[in-house]
């Protein structure tokens, strides 16, 4: 593991990783910056609180999308959470009560009405 | 024609067929015949006449197209009304009824005589009535006098057995939907198991190992093990999750394919609550879609081909 030099007003620390290939061309601190802002942008449409909900797969999954386009390389989800503990204490972060009430509510299964008719053609 | 005694139409038809074969024999067998349907007697049923016909267990409105002096006796050939004149037949006299008011009661009565042979009949197949169960009783019920409804040209054991639709999504919800049978638990494979695989195939295919699959997998186990009993199952399979399932073990271990077909109805709205982008939704819908497609590929392997039968009782045991 390699340890960057602290910045000024950039970061409190790196990740252990250095990110992959086609950044390389830019200056490290630079590129690390530009993800990290990307990643802050990101989490307006996905909240870190929900990292810690029953949704974290399919939030986490978004945030990879989302810095896979903006900088046109694979990003793995271990890099993504890496990026996002140096802002938040992850273990820490509760998800909102209200999650759970899609689960609370306990239903029969039934099948959408447009396959049942398809069904009885 | 309207009950679901397979050799309901072919009994009669033979019984016809057999005499229309014989028309040229001397001496027909007369031990049916009243006596009053003999060449030599007048037609006891006139053409265009409307009449009650006998059909398996029960009476139907008739209407004699021809009346005609075959092999010694009076046959007619009928046109049962509101049905597909494939149905058409000849028939002897002692086939018809006069359509008087004392013969329509006699209809009625055998209509509902066969119609509750015809439930329990069923009830011995499946504990529940089965959905098929709602059409032929509601006609009846509508049309006392008269078969009603226009049927299509097929047996009605045939309608029932419809062809499980192509995609994967329908391809096991008609057996369980229909028959309401239990599947019999724990599946092998199971969810896990089958997400596995899914994956194993796909980084094969890919040459690396993709990361947003691997978490959307993640996310669907995630969602399974916590949407299956409250989301995932009817009620009926309710009293089977409780037994099998004990305190701490994931329902990705004990359910298999045709459960985790049924998250796939619920996707959307869990993940309403995501608020994925664009972009994101499209790939997560191709990568779904991918998954399903594995499934369908390998249906054998991943689908139960029967169900359990001997749980198919209500109560648990």
């Amino acid at each position: 593991m390699v340890r960057e030099e602290e910045q000024d007003g950039v970061s409190v620390h790196s990740p252990s990783q250095a990110p992959r290939s086609s950044a390389s061309s830019l200056p490290k601190e630079q590129s690390q910056v530009d993800i990290e802002l990307k990643l802050l942008q990101a989490l307006e449409m996905y909240p870190p609180a929900k990292l810690q909900g029953i949704h974290r797969h399919f939030v986490l999954y978004g945030l990879i999308e989302y810095l896979q386009k903006c900088f046109e390389r694979s990003f793995s989800a271990d890099e993504v959470l890496q990026l996002l503990n140096q802002f938040f204490n992850l273990e820490m972060l509760k998800p909102d009560e209200e999650e759970m009430e899609i689960f609370q509510k306990e239903e029969e299964f039934s099948l959408p009405q447009i396959l049942l008719v398809k069904e009885e053609e | 024609m309207g009950t679901s005694n397979p050799s309901g139409g072919a009994a009669p038809k033979e019984e016809e067929d057999e005499e229309m074969e014989g028309a040229d024999a001397a001496e027909e067998d007369k031990s049916q015949s009243d006596g009053s349907d003999s060449a030599s007697d007048p037609a006891p049923f006139s053409e265009g006449e409307k009449v009650l016909a006998f059909h398996g267990p029960r009476i139907y409105e008739a209407k004699i197209q021809k009346a005609e002096v075959l092999a010694g006796r009076w046959k007619f050939f009928v046109h049962y009304l509101g049905w597909n004149k494939n149905w058409d037949e000849w028939v002897v006299a002692s086939r018809l009824l006069k359509l008087t008011d004392e013969n329509m009661r006699k209809q009625k009565d055998l209509t509902k005589d066969s119609q509750a042979q015809e439930r329990s009949a069923r009830s011995r197949l499946s504990q529940k009535p089965s959905k098929t169960d709602v059409k032929p009783e509601k006609e009846d019920a509508k049309n006392q006098g008269s078969k009603g409804k226009k049927r299509k040209s097929a047996p009605p054991n045939e309608e029932k057995e419809k062809k499980p639709q192509e995609s994967p999504l329908m391809l096991q919800f008609p057996l369980t939907l229909k028959k309401q049978l239990l599947v019999k638990l724990p599946r092998s494979p199971n969810v896990d198991d089958i997400l596995k695989k899914y994956l194993e195939y796909r980084t094969k295919k890919d040459g690396v190992i993709n990361e947003s699959v691997s978490e959307i997998l993640k996310g669907l186990r995630s969602y399974f093990d916590k949407a299956l009993p409250v989301l995932l199952l009817y009620s009926k399979e309710k009293s089977q999750y409780d037994e099998i399932v004990k305190e701490g073990v994931s329902p990705s271990t004990i359910y298999g394919a045709e459960h985790l077909l049924r998250l796939f109805v619920k996707l959307p709205e869990l993940l309403a609550h995501v608020n994925l982008e664009e972009e994101a939704i499209t790939k997560l819908q191709q990568k779904l879609l991918d998954l399903l497609k594995f499934l369908q590929k390998n249906q054998s392997l991943f689908f139960l081909s029967s169900y359990d039968t001997s749980k198919a009782a209500v109560k648990a045991e």
